[in-house]
Parts: C-alpha cells; structure tokens; sequence
C-alpha cells in the first residue's frame, strides 16, 4: 500500500470520526430539557419558585401518605379493623375531589357587568394556582371538567345560566388569594382591560360552605390501567 | 456534459468520499453553530446555577410524584389485605376505590384521541406563534365541554386543582415543567373529536388563534389512550367535609 493511499484512508476515517462527534452532538442537543434555555433570568426565578412551592406540598404529602400506611401496617399486624382511618381517608378524598360539601374560609368575588366565558376561566385558573381548595360559581362547584362558558351576557356552567351578577366562592387563604386576584396587572386588572364594563369586588370570608358537585366525575368508558 | 461525467468518473473513489463527507461536515458545523446561537446568547453568570437549579428541582419533583405514587400503590394493597374484610369493610374499599378514580388519583386507560399543539413558525417565530398556557387551557376546555371524561397534558393528569401557567415559552402544568410539543390526550366518547369539531367557539380558536399564527394542531384516535394518575397532593388546608355532606 502505497504512503499516498494511507494518508487518504486516514483523512476519510478522521472526517467520518469528527462527523460522528458532530452528529451525537446535535442529537443530544436536541434531546435535552428542551425551553430552559431559553428562559431569561426571571422567568427561572419564577419556574423556581413555583417548583420549590410544589415541592412542598409534594413533601407534605408524602409524610400523610408514610403515617397513613405506618397506620395501617401497624393495624394489620395488631389483627384490628382500620375502618376509621378508610373512613377518614375517604372522607379527604371526596371533599378533595369535589364529591362532597365543603366548609371553610375563603375569598366571595362577586361579578357584575359583562364578562366573557374565557376571563372567568382565566380567573379560575389564577385562584387554583393561588392554592384555591374548593370553587364554586353561582352556586355550582367546580370541578375537573366543569367549564365556565358562553359570550358576555350569555355565560352558564354544568348547563345552567348564569345571570349578569353573580359570586364566585373560593375556599383557601384569603390573604393569599386576595393578594394574587388584585396585585396590580393581576387577573382582575386583565378582565377590566378587555371586558371594561365588568365590575369585580373580593371580600374575604370567614366561613362558608361549597355544595358537592352534580357531574358523574372519572372517566366511565376508561379501565384502571395495571 | 460528457466530458463532466468522464472526468468525474477518472477521480479515484476516495476522493469523492472525502467531498462528500466534508460536505456533510460543514452541514453539521453550520447547524450546531446556529443551534447553539441562543444558548451562548444567555449563558451568562447569573443565568447557568438558576438553570441548575431548576433542573435539579424538576428531577427532585419527578422522584417525589414517584415516591407518592409508589405509596398509593401500597396503602391500597393494604387496605385490601385488612385481615377484618367483612361486607361493610369491602363496601367500604369499593367506595375508595370509586372515589379515588373519579378524583383521578388511579391510572386509566380507554378510548380516546392525542392532539399534538406544536409552535408555529410564521412571522418569523414570533410570541403569538409559541403555544401559550391561553391556547392549551381554550383546547382542553373545548375538550371537556364535548365530552372528555378524562385529559392529562404531557403526562400530567388534570384534575379539578391543576392551573395552566405560562412561564417563557413553556408552561407549568400541576407545578410540573412542560415543553412544547403539547400532547393533550383525552379519554371520551368516540365521536369526542366530531363533538369538538362542531363547537362554534372551537373553530373561532382554530380560525382566530391556530391558523393566524401558524400553530400546527393535529389529531390521532386512539383505541387505548393512558392517562396516569394525578401525583399531587390531595390534603385540605381550610376546607373540611361538610358533615352533613350537603350545603345549606
């Protein structure tokens, strides 16, 4: 084999390695967390803080769930019944899920003037995220699958109408949805912005209590998955 | 023209080897230069430990969901093996586990349809072609008002407490970090999408939002959709059970 016909050989392989590089460099980088990147630093500050808060709740959880089973272990080992902790954790699950009424105390915003099926919504989103435990609009929970629909003048919710005034009721930390409904460029201002014939008032209250929701909740045409 | 094809003919083979690979070669350079465009772009001091941080965050939350999940999985079993099972006990699992599917709390599967919501790249990738929180809320509602009985986005499981957020170019579902594309599968009907399809306010989004700004949505039906159980946490802060279970 001539010198000239090795070097050549030795070049193909060199490109074709560096090609290779190349190619599971770009692949990776296609692959990884796709938009952080391209969030700016406040953004990041922001996704932080929304993580870190989930966390927590996460994290808090997970210690209900350890007791509750240290509980039932210990039951089980003991030969005893575990009916008041079932009973209980049913008792937190259909509250949690909107199957039962639910008391507590909260924020009332009280709607008037014309409004949007999509600012209400927007504003159901902003108190779940501010921690809302229980929703109900005119009356009617909100749950998952209930949607708040309809032209200004014209909303209504689970197939009812609902009239030119009306309250929506959320259970929760008042200071904490007060805060996060009217902060200034806050949802309520956005609603004011495009729908600036509607009138919202928060008051918080003290107590009160949210009926259980009407709607067959779960998907009924769906298995369990194991 | 012939006189072109001899010529190419007489080089030797590895020569055209060698063009054609240092051809592909510069294709690449050029791509992973401009790929890496925005990155240089932000990487600065004070963005690369938030970036981390975030990261190690979002894997923190991945393995508490897991953990929670693995929980659930064995306080159930537990409860099914309670050695005092009489009729009123079984009644009373039968209920949980009820309530816990209709809470969402239990992995489902059924018939169903994945629509795909991906940025769009008219008017030069602007904001109004980025899928935003707005535009995953406005479908997944249109969805439930047709009939969905069931919706997770991106894996994660909506339930009555999840908010949609946009944050930058992405969105938080249930605190969770969610990329573009949007997978939204729902469980429903099979005529879910001729319901969906026949909403006045859903083709107002399709002809006034999807279309204008070049967003690409597309549907597949699906003989198993799998939604997997909402991993969030279920406690209750301020709202109690009402005793009565009915309000006055």
């Amino acid at each position: 084999m001539t010198s000239a016909r090795m070097s050549s050989r030795l070049t193909v392989a060199g490109v074709a390695a560096l090609l290779g590089i190349l190619a599971v460099g770009q692949l990776r980088g296609q692959a990884g967390v796709p938009g952080l990147s391209a969030l700016s630093a406040t953004e990041l500050t922001q996704l932080i803080a929304n993580l870190t808060t989930g966390n927590d709740l996460l994290r808090d959880e997970i210690a209900d769930l350890t007791r509750q089973e240290a509980h039932l272990t210990d039951a089980r080992l003991r030969g005893e019944t575990t009916v008041g902790e079932l009973t209980a954790d049913l008792a937190r699950i259909r509250a949690w899920a909107g199957l039962t009424a639910v008391t507590g105390q909260g924020i009332a915003v009280t709607v008037r003037g014309q409004v949007g099926g999509d600012g209400i919504e927007e504003l159901l989103n902003e108190l779940r995220n501010a921690g809302a435990e229980a929703i109900a609009v005119d009356g009617v929970r909100i749950v998952a699958g209930t949607v708040v629909a309809g032209a200004p003048g014209a909303l209504s919710v689970e197939n009812a109408a609902i009239g030119e005034a009306f309250e929506i009721r959320a259970i929760g930390s008042p200071q904490i949805l007060t805060g996060t409904l009217t902060r200034t460029g806050g949802v309520i201002s956005l609603i004011g912005t495009t729908y600036p014939d509607a009138s919202l008032t928060v008051t918080p209250v003290e107590t009160m209590t949210l009926p259980a929701t009407q709607r067959v909740l779960g998907p009924v045409d769906a298995q369990p998955r194991l | 023209m012939s006189a072109v094809v001899t010529r190419l003919r007489s080089l030797p083979s590895v020569q055209v080897t060698l063009a054609i690979a240092l051809l592909v070669l510069g294709f690449l350079i050029a791509a992973q230069i401009s790929a890496a465009g925005p990155r240089i772009r932000y990487s600065t001091e004070e963005r690369s430990p938030l970036i981390e941080t975030a990261l190690g965050l979002q894997a923190h939350q991945e393995s508490l969901k897991a953990e929670i999940l693995g929980l659930r999985s064995r306080i159930g079993d537990l409860e099914t093996q309670d050695p005092g099972a009489a009729d009123s006990l079984r009644r009373l699992y039968a209920q949980l586990e009820e309530a816990r599917k209709a809470a969402g709390l239990i992995a489902v599967t059924g018939p169903g349809f994945a629509f795909r919501l991906e940025d769009g790249t008219q008017g030069g990738g602007g904001v109004d072609a980025l899928v935003s929180a707005r535009d995953v809320r406005i479908l997944v509602e249109e969805l439930w008002l047709a009939g969905a009985q069931g919706i997770s986005v991106n894996g994660e499981r909506l339930v009555g407490s999840t908010a949609v957020l946009d944050i930058g170019g992405s969105i938080l579902v249930n605190s969770a970090y969610l990329a573009p594309p949007y997978t939204i599968t729902a469980i429903g009907p099979k005529d879910l999408y001729d319901r969906l399809r026949a909403s006045v306010a859903f083709a107002e989004f399709v002809k006034g939002r999807i279309e204008p700004s070049g967003l690409r949505l597309s549907v597949a039906q699906l003989d198993k959709a799998d939604l997997p159980a909402f991993a969030g946490t279920v406690g209750l802060r301020y709202a109690r059970p009402t005793p009565s279970g009915v309000a006055p």
